[in-house]
């Protein structure tokens, strides 16, 4: 069963969060979620993009109170 | 169509610049674009093991807002990149010969080891240099 992990890199600048969603996916199993919320801005964009780009799946972004968040699904 | 490898050129010891290189390097390195850093001049001195901390940089612009700011150490995101992506650093044998130094001189467990100019240059006809 595939599980979902969160990663809080609120305080983190750019590129720290991104950095810490790869070194998680490393350790996670095809089919498993990692949801990260950052504070950059950027980070909602960059980590689709970067998805798109090396084939993992964006399956949600947006913003929550004071933090935007994406979720990741693992796909290779 | 393949990603054209990125090489990058250090010759600053300043902190902007090696700030947005080691951001460059370990970004496109993580995004499955190989990277080659040659390290020349007085980049250099950023990576002599006897100096730490903001003491490695010169002064920059915007040094202060990423000192108080705690903005990730330049050092630590190029390990990082190294880590997670597919990078190499080469430190310019020129500049080593210059100050009498060797590898032993260097950050630890960084650098792949030390490049001529000319072979680098002849490694980056086949992808994308830019020299910060």
């Amino acid at each position: 069963m595939s599980e979902r992990k969160l990663i809080d890199a609120r305080g983190s600048f750019c590129p720290g969060p991104l950095m810490e969603l790869i070194a998680a996916l490393k350790l996670m199993q095809l089919g498993d979620e990692v949801e990260i919320y950052s504070t950059d801005q950027g980070t909602a964009k960059d980590v689709p993009e970067w998805c798109a780009k090396v084939g993992h799946e964006a399956i949600e972004s947006g913003e929550k109170n004071d933090h935007w968040f994406v979720v990741v699904r693992k796909a290779k | 169509m393949a990603t054209l490898p990125l090489y990058i050129v250090l010759s600053s010891a300043d902190r902007d610049k090696m700030q947005l290189a080691s951001m460059i390097a370990s970004v496109a390195a993580v995004s499955e674009r190989p990277v080659h850093v040659f390290v020349s001049m007085g980049a250099i001195k950023v990576f002599d093991k006897s100096k730490s901390g903001n003491d490695r940089y010169s002064d920059s612009a915007f040094n202060t807002e990423l000192c108080d700011k705690n903005a990730p150490d330049p050092i630590e995101m190029f390990s990082q990149g190294k880590m997670l992506g597919d990078m190499t650093i080469w430190a310019c044998s020129m500049v080593l010969d210059v100050l009498g130094w060797d590898e032993s001189n260097l950050v630890d467990d960084l650098f792949d080891g030390q490049m001529g100019l000319t072979k680098y240059l002849s490694d980056a006809e086949e992808g994308q240099l830019m020299t910060l």
